[in-house]
């Protein structure tokens, strides 16, 4: 059955379209949720609004688990997904950085789209850095290169290195990510409340 | 927040719901294309096609946009440009319907307008060159990717996470 | 803690408990048996000799012969262009390359039918498509293609067409009606790249 573009069951000729529909119902749930606020998305790392770790860990847990049950009824054939590939050292050496962008900037490049959709100027500003950001990268990728390269792990699974199969995994990763929310439940009623 | 005169922007989704939703339709995205969101990629592509257009040259002969040029597809024909197209859209939408439409910048009371312009093009800065470092940001590496338990996504997710906690202390100043 | 987050934890806890609960799934690829049968029964897989011999005279490209016998019979003779894969080793994940393609027809081949037919079934069964047996097997092929006989006086004109081209293809694979032979058959193994994954989309964010 699915996925169903690389199956051919839907015409190549679809895709664009297909990822405009996408994009919309993508950005109007993320701004729903409210992810065009920065102090609403910067509110995780001072603990007074936990909202971006309840919509990215129940969206993460909900796909996994919807994946996991398509994968078992034969709706989606995985090895047909795009798997992120991991490059050891990249990945988290480019993690630490975005996390430093998160911290100053206040968004990251999918809520600052949707901040400047709604007219946050310091979105607007966020995406102009993005683009500089990936140009100063690109003007001097020769020097970086080898950290970019460095460790390649192949389309490897968090699964496969732990040593445990995929079905346990994604409980466990629901179990934890349930026990955050409620931990932070607890804290977010005794914090200090911030009004923005 | 005050419950007593209701202000409508203010109103969003519960973040459950919200991110059940969110969760369906990179669901949906999966079992349609095979391939997860993305957001940083669609910036990306925009870099590559202004060097393109203006240094064609150069941009033939560096490493890194080499790689995304070819002679029968223009740089901005990609799959996550059109996805950014969408999500646009998408939240423009969302913030018609519940009254958020308005040029502001929002930023902490105690810090002037420059101040947050000027952390967020920092950030902004930052973000973008991680993000080619990891081959993706928050959607495509750590969202997506965990969605798929893919090792590097899940590293990106907590390395993220992680730093910025890290600094958190360091740019209190910024936000409370 | 609301009533209904702790209904709703409940609902994805269970959800997620399940997952770990499902029993193994074995064989998921594998065609179900009935299909399988149909399958078998359908002869549209056999090729004929003299469908083969022409089109590997007109060097068609879409076409990619298997010799499932043992390589030591391979060594000895095999048609033009073939590769080798022994019968038992026609479910080796190496071997997916060659027999799972949707850009070649693969035709399978071995003394008579019954090797082909037996690697055929277990390529179906796998689920690969694009596979063909050549019906009769070298057998046939050495009978039909390679020293023909002539049809009897009285016999439809076609089948003086047939004979005439099978005179031309005898002659052209080095077979013994013609006197001028070139003993020699060129087996030279046709080199392919192992096939990639089907294309799968590239690039994350």
């Amino acid at each position: 059955m699915g996925p169903l573009i690389p199956m051919g069951i839907i015409p190549d000729q679809w895709n664009s379209v297909m990822a405009v529909l996408i994009g919309v119902a993508f950005g109007f749930v993320l701004e729903s949720s409210g992810f065009s606020s920065s102090r609403k998305i910067v509110g995780l790392f001072y603990g007074y609004d936990f909202t971006v770790l309840r919509v990215f860990f129940t969206a993460a847990v909900t796909t996994a688990v919807g994946l996991a049950y398509f994968s078992y009824v034969g709706w989606i054939d995985m090895s047909l997904a795009y798997i992120h590939p991991t490059y050891l050292t990249a990945a988290i050496v480019g993690g630490l950085i975005m996390g430093l962008g998160f911290i100053t900037g206040g968004f990251c490049p999918g809520t600052s789209l949707c901040a400047v959709a709604i007219g946050k100027i310091d979105g607007i500003i966020f995406t102009i850095g993005l683009m500089l950001g990936i140009f100063i990268f690109s003007e001097g990728y020769p020097v970086w290169e080898g950290l970019y390269n460095g460790n390649y792990l192949g389309s490897v699974k968090v699964t496969e290195s732990l040593g445990i199969s995929d079905n346990l995994f994604i409980f466990l990763f629901a179990v934890m990510a349930l026990a955050a929310f409620y931990v932070t439940s607890l804290i977010g009623r005794r914090i200090k409340e911030v009004n923005y | 927040m005050d419950t007593n005169h209701k202000d409508r922007s203010k109103v969003y989704f519960n973040p459950y719901f919200g991110g059940v939703l969110l969760g369906m339709v990179l669901l949906a995205t999966f079992y349609i294309t095979g391939r997860g969101l993305g957001a940083s990629g669609a910036a990306k592509s925009t870099v590559v096609a202004v060097v393109d257009r203006f240094a064609p040259e150069h941009a033939e002969n560096s490493g890194y946009y080499s790689q995304f040029l070819s002679d029968d597809n223009h740089p901005l024909n990609t799959w996550l440009v059109f996805e950014v197209i969408g999500v646009l859209a998408g939240a423009f939408l969302s913030g018609a319907i519940s009254g958020r439409l308005k040029l502001k910048t929002e930023h902490n009371p105690k810090i002037t307008n420059k101040r947050r312009l000027l952390f967020a093009g920092i950030g902004g800065v930052l973000f973008g060159f991680g993000a080619q470092v990891a081959r993706g940001c928050t959607s495509g590496a750590a969202l997506s990717g965990a969605a798929v338990l893919s090792l590097g996504g899940f590293l990106t997710m907590l390395a993220i996470f992680g730093s910025a906690y890290a600094f958190a202390w360091f740019f209190r100043k910024l936000w409370i | 803690m609301s009533r209904t987050y702790i209904l709703l934890t409940i609902v994805a806890i269970l959800g997620a408990a399940v997952l770990v609960f499902l029993p193994e799934k074995k064989n998921q690829k594998e065609l179900d048996p009935e299909k399988l049968l149909m399958e078998i029964n359908n002869s549209s897989r056999y090729l004929s000799t003299d469908l083969v011999a022409h089109r590997l005279i007109e060097k068609d490209p879409s076409i990619l012969l298997v010799d499932v016998r043992p390589a030591a019979q391979y060594g000895e003779y095999a048609l033009p262009g073939a590769i080798n894969i022994p019968l038992e080793q026609v479910l080796l994940i190496d071997n997916e390359g060659y027999l799972n393609r949707n850009d070649l027809e693969i035709v399978l081949y071995s003394n008579g039918d019954l090797w082909a037919d037996q690697a055929w079934i277990l390529c179906a069964r796998r689920g690969y498509k694009n596979l063909y047996v050549l019906k009769g097997g070298l057998n046939h092929w050495f009978e039909s293609i390679m020293q023909p006989k002539s049809p009897s006086p009285g016999s439809p004109s076609q089948d003086f067409d047939m004979y005439s081209f099978r005179l031309a293809a005898s002659q052209y694979f080095g077979g013994g009606a013609n006197i001028e032979t070139n003993t020699e058959n060129s087996t030279e193994n046709v080199i392919i790249k192992r096939r990639e994954k089907k294309s799968v989309t590239a690039g994350g964010c």
